[in-house]
This record gives C-alpha cells, structure tokens and sequence, in this order.
C-alpha cells in the first residue's frame, strides 16, 4: 500500500459549530478543493522521485547480488516449509500442479497470519505484537545479513576471521535495531530499510522455486487489492479499529521518505517511535494493506503512521526450521493505521512525504531479481521488468493523489512488471538475439 | 527523526544516548563493541555540535561528539591493526589460523 501525504483538505480548523466542510457555501468549499488540488498535484511529482529513489535502489541491490554472489541462484535442493512440493518433477502438468498447491499455502498461511494479527489488535495485545515485530527485524538484522556477508566474501574469495566478522555483524545489527525501532538519523534508518528489504527479498529470490515465485506474485497482488479495497477485508477492519479507538496501532516497517517527530505520540501507551509524521490533516486516512505471512512468531509491525497513506503491511515472521529441509523465513508484517492527527503543524509542507510499506519493496525487488536471476536472464529482460515496475508506482501514486486514500501499491506495478518481463522473456529476447546474431541493426 | 524539531534539551539526551549506547538510561552499551554506533553519533550531531550557533547544551553534546568520535578512532586503529595481522599471518599461523577463520580463500595458502 502507498501512501501519499494527504492535502491540506481538513487543516481547517473546526469552528465552534463542529460542522463537517462540506456544509460550507459550495463556493468557498469550490475553492478549497481547487487548492487542494493543486497541492496534491504540486507535492505529487515531487513525492514520486522521493520513492524512486529508494525502490530503484533496493533493486539495484539485489540485482547487483544475484549477478555476482551464485549462492542465491543456486538450487541447493532446500526449501521453505511454506513451499513443500518441489518443482523438478517430470511433466510440466505435475509441475504445474504442483506450483499451484505451494502459492495457495503461501496465501493462506499470509491471511491466516493477516486474521491473527487483526485479532490481536482487537483484542489489545499490543505486547505480543511489539515482540513479534522486534524478534523478527532481530533475525533479519543478524542472521539474513550473517549469511549475506559470508556469501559475498566466498564470492570474492576473501578471508576473514571470526573476530572481525563478528565486530561488523554486532554493529550492523545493533544500531539497525536502534535505527529501526528507536530513533535515528533518517537517512541511516531509509538505509536500513532497503537493505533489509533486499535482504528478505533474496531470501524469497534463493527459497521460492520459480513458477511458484510467479504464481505467488500475481497471487499475493490480487490479495492486496481485495485486502484493502474491500470492505470485509482484514486490513480494512484493522484500519477501522485504529481509527475507532483514535490510536495509531504499532510501529511498522514502512519507508518514509521524510520524518517528522512527533512528540506526543511517545506518550502514547504503546510506546512507539517517534517515526511517524505528523499530519496537519485532521481526518484520519487510513487503509492499510496488508500482506502477512504468518509463519513464525515475528511480524515487523509498521510504525504508526498518520499520514496521508496506508503503507504496505508486510508480514514477516520467523519460522523456525528444526529438520534438515526448511529454512528460515521471515515475513514482515507491516501494518499501518492511520491515527487521528494532531493539531496542524505550520510547516508541515516540506515534512509530508510520502509512504512506501517495506513488503511493496520486497516483492518489487522479488521481482526484478527473479528476473535477472532466470535461466534466460538477460538486461533485456530485467531491465524491461525495473521499467514496469518503476511505471506501476508512478500510475499508483497518481491515483493516490486522486483518490486521497491509501491504495495498495502491488497491483498495478507488479501486474505491468509480469507482463513486461513474459512479454520481453518470450518476445523481444529472441528477437534481439535474431538480429544479434544477424548483425542486423535497427 | 530530524534533528530540527527537538528541543535543545532532547537533542542533549539523545546525544548522550547514543554515546552511551543505551536506550534506557542505566547500562553503558556504547563501550560495548559498538563503533559504529559512535560514528552514527558523530556524523549525526557534528553539525550541531559545531557549526550550530552555541545555545546552552551545546557544549555537552560537543564532548559528546568529541568522545565518540575518540571512541570511534580507537577502534578504528584496533580493528585496521588487527586486520592487518590476521591477513599477513594467516598462513603461517596453521591450525589457529584456520580456526579463526570464517571463510578461508580458495586457492590460495
């Protein structure tokens, strides 16, 4: 889900009748709108080229990795315990078959996780969330970069010994905790999460056979769109909740391009980070889509997040693996609830930005990366699927300028990403190398 | 988090946090192994500590700033000098080198 800093529609301050705007004079409410409308439109642009930047970097990451460290597109046989059915089977029917059977567990192990977090909301346990949410960004922090850091240095043949690698690996994670779920320079903490959204990616990227990853992709974008647009859906519930009991809901995992602090909010019982902005729009915006993989115990929960848009929930959890086979995954769940907003800040201008949730990274970078990463992967084709990408976010960000409400963020860029990367896979790649291979140049 | 909008006191105490490494004001956590942490510190306030006009907590976050960044040069050198070692002397080291090591290179003693 995206979010977009919301106008300055309802700044106004009530007078003291308390009537709702629309019950001005259609003039002066005709003029606001216009207003606002240019606002949402002058802060769109800008806002676009904030998320760029970090999406294209995350993606560069993981490309960057799965080019050069083999270890994330070697098929050591191991798999998730989400995906149980292996895809090197005979006959493509079976195998077919077979990828179908590992994406619906995968979606259903996600809503499951989805409703226990929904009800642990609404019954008030806030612990437990918090504490999921910390063990989770404590496993990605430590291990997934643990095994990162001996890959690359595998790759590049360099020895290193216990003591340093332990010095850098405490390093990294702790001030990434500090960073994450306390408070930090912005730009360490924008760091901190694309690295570990380019981590959990790969995770995905080595772990999820391939037409499984395809299926669960396009899957996981359908479940988005009906999670948060509809009117049953679990992340809609959970937003409503939020927006009932007027409390931002927990710290979640999910990139903003600017960061306001937000003092009172460190009052709150839930004490969460001051990472949330403050909104100077007074009406609580809130849709939070969300994408839970429930599989352990520790979801990433999102930070409290008053802006204008619901970022994207991911869930993370750790699955713990005892036998041989399986192996950890983590899922973030990142949720998002918009509060009801404190009074006006005056310069809130520059401060609105916009809000990304972490598991839209994931599942970009998923992408790009699994197409960079096949058999057949050429730039061609990985460049084709970074395009889409990069265009689905900006048709999503312009909607969310026109809707004014949170909008999941994986339906439309991973959509035009699948298209382009089948399409380029199947068609132009041939085509080039015909003309390649011809010296035949358009 | 930026750094504008706290007030002057805030920015001391979280100075002072990150110094000491510690979220919740008892343990001294920044003296545990935690280099990095005093770098965050001193690319996060130096302009604050320095370029900033003086207001009164300024000088305690310059020492602040000053002691991370003394921290952080330390271990700086510790960890430059004993990587050096370690690469030099692998090989000869034998059995101890290999394990220290977490990834021994292949194809080459």
């Amino acid at each position: 889900v995206t979010e977009a800093p919301v106008p300055t529609q309802n700044q106004h301050p009530e007078p003291g009748n308390g009537q709702a705007p629309p019950q001005r004079t259609p003039q002066v409410v005709e003029s606001e709108e216009d207003e606002d409308e240019e606002l949402t439109l002058k802060y769109g642009a800008k806002h676009v080229i904030m998320l760029f930047v970090p999406v294209t970097l995350c993606m560069v990451v993981v490309v960057a990795t799965i080019k050069s460290v083999s270890f994330y597109t070697q098929n050591d046989g191991q798999r998730l315990i989400y995906t149980p059915f292996p895809e090197d089977t005979d006959t493509i029917g079976q195998r077919a078959l077979n990828s179908v059977l590992n994406a619906t567990i995968m979606i259903s192990v996600i809503i499951v996780m989805t409703m226990v977090l929904v009800l642990l909301y609404k019954y008030r346990c806030y612990r437990v969330i918090q504490g999921w949410l910390f063990l989770s960004s404590l496993l990605l922090l430590f291990f997934f970069s643990f095994i990162y850091l001996k890959e690359v240095f595998k790759t590049y043949n360099v020895a290193m010994d216990w003591i340093t690698l332990a010095v850098i690996v405490w390093n990294f994670g702790v001030v990434g905790m500090i960073c994450i779920h306390w408070k930090g320079p912005l730009r360490l903490q924008q760091a901190y999460l694309i690295m570990i959204s380019a981590l959990m990616a790969l995770v995905f990227i080595k772990y999820l056979p391939e037409w499984t990853a395809w299926l669960i992709l396009a899957v996981i974008s359908v479940y988005d769109l009906l999670a948060v647009l509809c009117p049953k859906g679990p992340l809609r519930i959970l937003v409503e909740t939020a927006q009932e009991r007027n409390e931002p809901i927990f710290p979640a995992l999910i990139y903003s391009s600017t960061m306001v602090w937000l003092v009172n909010m460190a009052d709150t019982g839930l004490g969460h980070r001051p990472m949330t902005r403050k909104n100077s729009t007074e009406a609580p915006i809130t849709q939070v889509e969300s994408q839970s993989l429930a599989l352990g115990p520790a979801p990433l929960s999102p930070p409290e997040d008053d802006g204008g848009f619901t970022p994207n929930w991911m869930g993370h959890q750790e699955h713990q693996l005892g036998p041989l086979q399986s192996t950890d995954e983590t899922r973030r769940e990142i949720q998002q609830l918009p509060s009801a907003r404190p009074p006006v800040m005056d310069d809130d201008d520059e401060e609105r930005g916009v809000k990304l949730g972490l598991g839209d990274f994931i599942f970009y970078s998923m992408l790009v990366g699994k197409a960079s990463a096949a058999a057949s992967g050429d730039w061609n084709t990985t460049l084709a699927s970074f395009v889409a990408i990069l265009i689905g976010l900006c048709l999503t960000l312009l909607l969310l300028a026109i809707f004014k409400k949170a909008l999941p963020a994986l339906p439309i860029s991973i959509f035009f990403g699948l298209v382009f990367y089948f399409a380029t896979d199947n068609l132009v790649r041939p085509f080039m190398d015909q003309l390649a291979l011809h010296q035949f140049y358009i | 988090m930026n750094l504008e909008r706290l007030p002057n006191e805030e920015k001391l105490t979280l100075c002072r946090k990150y110094y000491f490494g510690n979220v919740y004001n008892v343990c001294v956590w920044g003296f545990a192994f935690l280099p990095f942490l005093w770098l965050v510190n001193v690319v996060w306030f130096f302009k604050e500590a320095f370029v900033k006009p003086t207001y009164t907590e300024q000088l305690q976050i310059k020492t602040y700033v000053k002691c991370s960044g003394l921290g952080f040069l330390l271990w700086v050198a510790v960890l430059t000098t004993w990587i050096t070692i370690f690469q030099h002397f692998r090989a000869e080291w034998g059995e101890v080198g290999d394990y220290l090591s977490f990834t021994i290179p292949l194809g080459i003693p």
